[in-house]
């Protein structure tokens, strides 16, 4: 083998330290200078633009490796995503029927049509960008980091938006939520606008209706102090959410009053017959009504009867999809100093979940001061 | 003159020890019979150990500086026999023959039917006590026991969750509580007074803060208090009491804890029919006042950690008020006055 000679050597590597010393230095005077363009108008070189996309789609892909993807064909899943798409995504990225803002179009780079770029993406990439966002795109974050479940209902519905048609969307976005043609008047004077996105009823519904997802809890008939207590606790994000946290931080306190008295004062809305089994029924109403000694699990109804605290939600006839997912939520909590939920549903089996949603979801709601347990 | 100064520091600290926590809990001042035979059968096993020891030195100083002819006595097979295997053989037989004559009252329990009984479960981090007088119905309560003076008290231990050990250095014991089974302690108070008691195993987080004091009072007057005690709670006399009283039921309170008379039938926590009667709030954690009260609704983690209570953060400072003050005015009167 020949050797190189040692002053070759260290000429050489003298040299390619002086290269990197140049390198960034030439890249600190740049900056410095201020000769470099940032303006969202001027676009990148197409150069610069694959590099960027090429490493933005390596880093997605990467980062999703190791998220399990969940079953996404549940229309209540895709029915609460279309809702929130409709008040926190569709300015920027449109929607069947709703044109992408011209201010979002002059973003760099601007929002992609999400009914043509999301078949390259698997769900698992989805859900990795819905949740994390991605720097200096201009997309967010989603506002609660801990709410995977809130994420995987946006990409279930994304799934569904390439198949829609303006008058799909509108249906499922709006919930069945007529708006009526406003006047010239109205429409000048007024913010209200006919896409209603910070209507409450396009998910929870109103006067007869109720929910149409049944991820989404019943608020007809819930005492107003609770009502008022958890936007409270949302708009300050001690309940955390991202789909009700920026719509509740938008109503001042005497708003979030009004609204909670008017879902405290509609009669209960008529449901489907619930599909769980009778013995699951019983089981949850044992649990409801005696609680579980060994499992140190109080029973439910000494604080959710009509006669408790307003604080304290009524539960009789609430969607048994949407306690289950509460209750898991409570479960998986880190959070141990938190609420008086999060220990409870920590001794709760998942079969106890089960049963109890099924006994709540079952009961018939009399008008308050009737029901009686 | 060091050496003096040690040596105060050392009698100085055995009479600190002796004199612990007013010897409220100290197994070296016994005021039990059972205490007393521990006492006894340790100041006896103190004194003959200091006795063997003194004979190992001696024996030790011999074989180094003594004379030949001690030397020789000293390494003779017939002295290792005796001092070695004989003496050892028959003392330490002896010490266990009286060990087990001493305490077989503690031992053997159940015969006698006529003994006041009170059973005791031990529960992360709280003391689940029942007095079952003979003839009448349980008497539910919890973390205070309440015995009559120089009767024998027999006690069944039993467990909820993991092991614990119910321990009243003053008036004997102590006896492990053990999940599945029942253990059985016999206890009898010589004097009036407070007696503190201890779980004496670590059966998790706040373990240390499960106390418990047992108070011995004369016969009669403790017939009369059991009997007070088995009474419904006392209903609330004033307006923030009632206000407290339909707080406490409709927060939903009464899940856990029962209140006697009235719809809280709870049995996953303390029983509360007798709270304002007790000593301390937080099973012996706090002085039973107001402010302690309070603060165990809204900051029970903070007080003792992990303990089964959410804590009741949303409550009003006045709602407080009148919690307290109802949960203060649970204590049997005197009917007499």
């Amino acid at each position: 083998m020949r050797t190189i000679p040692r002053s070759r050597l260290l000429l050489s590597v003298r040299l390619i330290l002086l290269g990197l010393t140049s390198i960034a230095l030439g890249g600190f005077l740049l900056a410095w200078s201020g000769l470099y363009n940032v303006a969202a108008s001027r676009g990148h070189w197409a150069a610069i633009d694959a590099i960027l996309t090429f490493g933005m789609t390596n880093s997605v892909r990467t980062h999703a490796l190791g998220i399990e993807a969940r079953p996404l064909d549940s229309k209540d899943l895709a029915t609460l995503g279309a809702a929130h798409f409709h008040s926190g995504c569709a300015f920027c990225h449109g929607a069947p029927g709703v044109p992408v803002s011209p201010i979002a179009q002059s973003m760099l780079p601007s929002p992609p049509d999400l009914s043509k770029s999301m078949r390259e993406w698997r769900d698992r990439e989805l859900f990795w960008i819905v949740k994390n966002g991605i720097k200096y795109t201009g997309m967010p974050a989603w506002v609660a980091q801990e709410r995977d479940d809130e994420v995987w209902a946006v990409v279930a519905f994304l799934r569904l938006l390439p198949t829609l048609d303006a008058a799909a969307y509108r249906e499922m976005a709006l919930g069945g939520l007529t708006v009526p043609a406003q006047s010239g008047r109205e429409i000048a004077t007024t913010e209200a606008t006919s896409g209603a996105a910070s209507a409450c009823a396009r998910c929870h519904g109103e006067k007869q209706r109720g929910p149409k997802s049944r991820l989404v809890p019943v608020l007809h008939g819930q005492p107003a102090g609770f009502l008022m207590a958890a936007l409270e606790d949302y708009a300050n994000a001690r309940r955390p959410s991202g789909i009700m946290q920026p719509q509740a931080s938008e109503l001042s306190a005497e708003d979030r009053e009004r609204v909670a008295r008017y879902y405290a004062g509609l009669a209960p809305p008529a449901r489907p017959e619930p599909s769980s089994s009778d013995e699951a029924v019983e089981r949850g109403r044992m649990l409801a009504t005696r609680g579980d000694l060994d499992a140190k699990i109080p029973p439910c109804m000494d604080c959710h009867n009509t006669s408790s605290l307003e604080v304290y939600p009524r539960l009789a006839g609430q969607h048994a999809a949407y306690m289950a997912n509460r209750l898991r939520l409570w479960r998986n909590a880190h959070t141990s100093r938190s609420e008086i939920m999060a220990p409870i549903a920590r001794s709760l089996s998942e079969q106890q979940i089960e049963d109890v949603s099924a006994y709540f979801s079952s009961m018939h709601v009399l008008s308050p001061g009737k029901q009686n347990h | 003159m060091r050496h003096a100064r040690s040596f105060t520091a050392i009698v100085a600290s055995s009479v600190m020890l002796a004199g612990c926590g007013r010897d409220m809990q100290s197994m070296l001042a016994p005021k039990g019979i059972q205490a007393e035979q521990i006492a006894g059968l340790a100041w006896l096993l103190f004194g003959f150990g200091i006795f063997v020891l003194a004979i190992v030195i001696a024996a030790t100083w011999l074989a180094i500086g003594g004379s030949a002819r001690s030397r020789r006595i000293l390494a003779q097979e017939s002295t290792v026999f005796a001092l070695g295997i004989a003496f050892p053989v028959v003392t330490l037989s002896l010490l266990l023959g009286y060990g087990v004559w001493l305490t077989r009252a503690l031992l053997d329990t159940g015969r006698d039917q006529n003994a006041v009984s009170i059973e005791v479960v031990g529960e992360q981090w709280w003391w689940r006590v029942t007095y079952l007088a003979p003839g009448g119905t349980p008497v539910a309560s919890a973390n205070e026991i309440r015995i009559p003076v120089a009767t024998p008290i027999a006690f069944k231990l039993r467990a909820a969750d993991v092991i614990h050990s119910f321990w009243v250095p003053s008036l004997g014991g102590k006896v492990d509580m053990i999940p599945g089974r029942t253990t059985h302690l016999r206890l009898t108070a010589e004097r009036p007074g407070t007696y503190r008691g201890q779980c004496a195993e670590y059966c998790g987080g706040a373990h240390a803060l499960m106390a418990l004091e047992v108070v011995a009072m004369p016969a009669s007057e403790h017939a009369a208090w059991l009997q007070r005690a088995a009474m419904p709670a006392r209903a609330p006399q004033s307006d923030i009491e009632q206000r407290g009283q339909d707080l406490f039921l409709a927060a939903g309170c009464g899940a856990c804890h029962t209140v006697r008379g009235t719809a809280a039938a709870g049995t996953l926590g303390p029983d509360l029919t007798q709270m304002g009667a007790r000593r301390s709030v937080g099973v012996d954690t706090m002085p039973l006042t107001r402010d302690n009260v309070v603060r165990f609704i809204t900051d029970g983690q903070l007080v003792k950690p992990g303990n089964l209570m959410p804590e009741f953060r949303f409550l009003q400072p006045s709602e407080l008020d009148a919690l307290a003050a109802y949960l203060l005015s649970l204590k049997a009167t005197d009917p007499d006055g």
